[in-house]
């Protein structure tokens, strides 16, 4: 097919997707970026001039660098538990399941992912109101968000576990490993870059979560999220949020720098 | 050792499940305090059935994830298409276009969209929650059917051409066929994204008018009543069921 | 029925040629053989008649009518393709079905077709099942009397049989050459099997980086291979280079090899022409060397000896077995082989 009639198809077949996601979400995020620098937001005859200010604050003010710290404790512990929890999950899966039995138990896990996370974390204020009473503290936040966020960690690690050929594991222990070393030495270092992928699915929205600190943490829900949060709806201050965000951002983004080898090799695969 | 694996599955299983079953069972309990011993009351459901507001958030919720799932499915299946069987300059660049929008919390996009509706003077309400679900929708469904149409080479169209088939005769007798489990699973996760989606309708609505999510969280802060457990018990449901009907049309990386 | 000639055509893909102006015709009725081994062009070939390559320059054209703007749909071609690409959403008859329909034939005509093709392929009886539910010999077939139904004026076949196991393999060539023979359609297939080549083949051609480096019949090709790259592709072959001298030429010790044909310096003979014994008879050509291995196959040996003048490479002598007795390795051994069995090639 001539060059420029191709051209013209594949124009003609992505551009309306990607206009779209132009529209609403490229173009939105470099408005943002534009509004973090203003003083004020520019409406009607408001003067709004270019600063660095919301910026500067995000590290000279505690309430800003301390709680984004807060966030990425809060992330570190889930993914963490996450990753624990759901690796022997995974394991259990691909090794001691098969058949049917497996592709329902699988469904079973993946399936609270696909139904609402608001609805899942206020299932979540009856259980700890109750017989334990932990609400609105700082553990009832984690157990809301490892609820949320397991299945990722399941998912990912199930996927790399079940490309492990099943006699890479004979052939190691053909070579007279025990079972443990077949598992240290072998299993473990080939599922890493899926569990690396759940890291990064569950790490990078923990950090920006607001609603399930909102709904589980009371008091103890002071973080990056929910400030952002309220500086859109309860003080409009929305170039200081503009500017937290995208300093969210980019923490997120030198944590995605500095695992970004490793999940490339993984996707290369 | 199997033993002690299967327990532990039960457990996380249990862990998953138990706060949702218990939430169900309270919508049906009489007591508003969720106090015991449990008494079946259908009374919460009667009270949703008046509760105009709920209703209404509800019923936006459906058509907006309907017609979102439908804009998002269509232009995003042309758009899986034209990446899968042309190469060309700027490809990759296209395909790595796709991870912002699901990797980037919804927090900063969903404010990243409120500024700019605001300053374009889109303005909120939902119309924006509805331009805003699309954009969502769409990596999902183009990687959804972009796997799909990896699933089998070129040379099936090429088959047909080599049988006599026109470009289009081959794409509608064999490409749409093939792909058609794809198109509807990509459908269908197009709905759960829109139908469950909290954070960016948050946003995005306009004071007064707003979907489901966003009407129960606003309920939530004000001091709940077991009525949201019921619509909750009834979203969750609704959204299960979806998962279970896709599951059937897309295997979810599991094997046989 | 259809002849078809290429003429001049390249094809690059970057900096790589995939197909440098190759010239070649098929005759009308021949079953011919592209052979070469992977990245070698022959497939980039088979895809240009079919029209799913474009070359750069040069033409191709079936009965002297240049299709270089037909698209493939308009070509009236069949193919059958490395993987069968049979369609997995219709049943066998509807594969069959596929390219009637598209053209729009009647159904009744149609319907009668699809059971005269599968008997063709031996699979009357099976209209109903699906792709998945057959054997790979059986869907090897229904992928044959797919390409075949429409009448196209070309068969093309890009490595049919590489998918099945050896035995199958046989038993599809014999059927894949009856079948040719008796629709007596123009067939071109790719293969880098060279036995493959040879068995099924009227003519074949050896390609080796986008360029034809022979042509001929399997028993051309085999015994007068006109460049080193032919003569150790298809088969083995014991090589010499030296000084050339007329009627042959001289090792760099001074022993002289006669060889058929004019010598620019370089001569193989295949190994099963080499005669071995512990003295020289009356041959023409003759070499001292030591056993250094015996591979011993029953009905057959072959000996890899090693001869001082021709360096590191053993040469190879494949003898029948019609003594019983082998040549221990450390024995030395003279090879024997005719002049006329020594064949001049081209670097």
């Amino acid at each position: 097919m001539p060059g420029a009639e191709k051209h013209l198809r594949v124009t003609f077949l992505v551009a309306p997707a990607y206009l779209w996601l132009a529209l609403t979400v490229f173009l939105p995020l470099a408005v943002m970026l534009f509004f973090s620098f203003l003083t004020a937001v520019p409406v009607g005859a408001r003067e709004a001039t270019l600063t660095l200010q919301h910026y500067v604050s995000f590290f000279t003010k505690k309430i800003y660098w301390y709680n984004a710290l807060r966030s990425l404790e809060l992330a570190t512990y889930v993914t963490l538990a996450c990753v624990v929890l759901g690796y022997p999950v995974a394991v259990i899966l691909t090794r001691m399941i098969t058949g049917r039995a497996r592709e329902a138990i699988f469904l079973m896990i993946i399936l609270p992912f696909w139904t609402n996370a608001l609805v899942r974390t206020f299932s979540w204020t009856m259980v700890l109101r109750g017989p334990f009473d932990i609400i609105f503290t700082y553990p009832a936040i984690v157990i809301g968000l490892v609820h949320a966020y397991l299945p990722y960690a399941v998912l990912t690690i199930y996927v790399s576990l079940q490309a492990i050929d099943e006699r890479l594991i004979e052939a190691a222990r053909a070579l007279g490993a025990s079972k443990r070393q077949a598992f240290m030495r072998v299993m473990l270092p080939l599922s890493l870059p899926g569990v690396l992928a759940g890291v990064f699915l569950i790490f990078i929205p923990v950090t920006g979560s607001f609603m399930e600190p909102r709904i589980l943490g009371g008091k103890d829900a002071i973080m990056l999220g929910p400030i952002i949060e309220s500086q859109f709806t309860a003080t409009f201050n929305w170039p200081l949020g503009a500017a937290l965000s995208f300093m969210m951002l980019a923490i997120i983004l030198l944590m995605l720098a500095l695992g970004y080898p490793l999940l490339q090799r993984h996707m290369e695969r | 050792m199997r033993f002690l694996g299967l327990t532990y599955l039960g457990a996380i299983l249990a862990f998953l499940y138990l706060p949702i079953a218990i939430m169900m069972l309270m919508a049906f309990n009489q007591s508003p305090l969720y106090e015991l011993p449990f008494t079946f009351d259908l009374v919460w459901f009667k009270a949703l059935a008046g509760n105009e507001r709920l209703l209404t958030a509800g019923w936006n919720s459906v058509w907006i994830a309907l017609v979102s799932s439908a804009i998002a499915t269509s232009i995003g299946t042309l758009a899986a298409l034209g990446l899968a069987r042309n190469e060309f300059t700027g490809k990759r660049f296209l395909q790595l276009m796709l991870f912002p929008p699901i990797t980037i919390p919804w927090l900063i996009i969903g404010t990243a969209m409120l500024i700019f509706f605001f300053w374009t003077g889109v303005g909120r309400g939902l119309h924006a929650i509805l331009l805003g679900h699309v954009a969502l929708s769409l990596p999902y469904v183009i990687v959804v059917v972009g796997a799909r149409l990896a699933t089998h080479g070129p040379e099936l169209e090429e088959a047909a051409t080599s049988l006599g088939a026109r470009p289009a005769q081959a794409f509608f007798r064999v490409t749409v066929p093939l792909l058609a489990p794809g198109i509807v699973a990509a459908g269908m996760f197009a709905f759960a994204v829109s139908f469950d989606q909290f954070i960016i309708s948050y946003f995005l609505a306009a004071p007064g008018t707003s979907t489901l999510p966003v009407e129960i969280f606003t309920a939530i802060r004000k001091g709940f009543t077991p009525e949201i457990n019921a619509i909750s018990s009834i979203v969750i449901i609704i959204s299960m069921s979806l998962v279970l009907v896709v599951s059937r049309f897309y295997r979810f990386g599991g094997e046989r | 029925m259809t002849t078809i000639s290429v003429t001049s055509v390249s094809k690059s893909y970057g900096a790589f040629r995939a197909l440098d102006d190759v010239s070649i015709e098929f005759r009308d009725g021949e079953f011919f053989g592209l052979l070469g081994p992977s990245g070698s062009g022959k497939t980039t070939l088979l895809r240009a008649i079919a029209g799913f390559v474009t070359p750069d320059r040069g033409r191709i054209a079936f009965d002297g009518e240049e299709v270089d703007r037909t698209p493939v749909h308009k070509r009236r071609i069949g193919m059958v393709f490395q993987s069968y690409a049979l369609f997995p959403h219709l049943s066998v008859a509807r594969n069959l079905a596929f390219g009637l329909e598209v053209r729009g034939d009647p159904k009744v005509e149609t319907g009668r077709r699809i059971e005269e093709y599968l008997a063709l392929v031996r699979l009357s009886g099976l209209g109903g099942r699906k792709p998945r539910e057959l054997s790979g010999g059986q869907q090897q077939r229904v992928a044959l009397a797919r390409a075949l139904i429409t009448g196209p004026r070309v068969l093309l076949l890009d490595e049919p049989l590489g998918a099945l196991d050896r035995k199958l393999r046989q038993e599809m060539q014999v059927e894949l050459r009856d079948i040719q023979r008796r629709t007596g359609i123009t067939t071109i297939f790719v293969t880098h099997d060279q036995e493959e080549a040879l068995t099924l083949s009227d003519r074949i051609a050896i390609i080796n980086e986008g360029r034809i480096v022979q042509v001929g019949s399997p028993q051309e090709v085999y015994e007068r291979p006109v460049s080193v790259f032919a003569a150790q592709f298809l088969g083995d072959a014991n090589l010499f280079s030296g000084k050339a001298i007329t009627g042959g030429l001289v090792l760099a010790d001074g022993t002289m090899i006669r060889v058929s044909g004019q010598c620019a310096g370089l001569a193989v003979v295949r190994p099963e022409k080499v005669r071995i014994g512990r003295s020289a008879g009356a041959e023409l050509n003759t070499l001292k060397g030591v056993v250094m291995q015996s591979v011993y196959s029953g009905a057959s040996v072959v000996y890899r000896v090693a001869v001082p003048v021709l360096g590191e490479t053993p040469s190879l002598a494949f003898v029948q077995n019609s003594s019983g007795e082998l040549h221990a390795p450390g024995s030395e051994v003279t090879l024997a082989w005719d002049a006329a069995h020594t064949m001049a090639v081209a670097p």
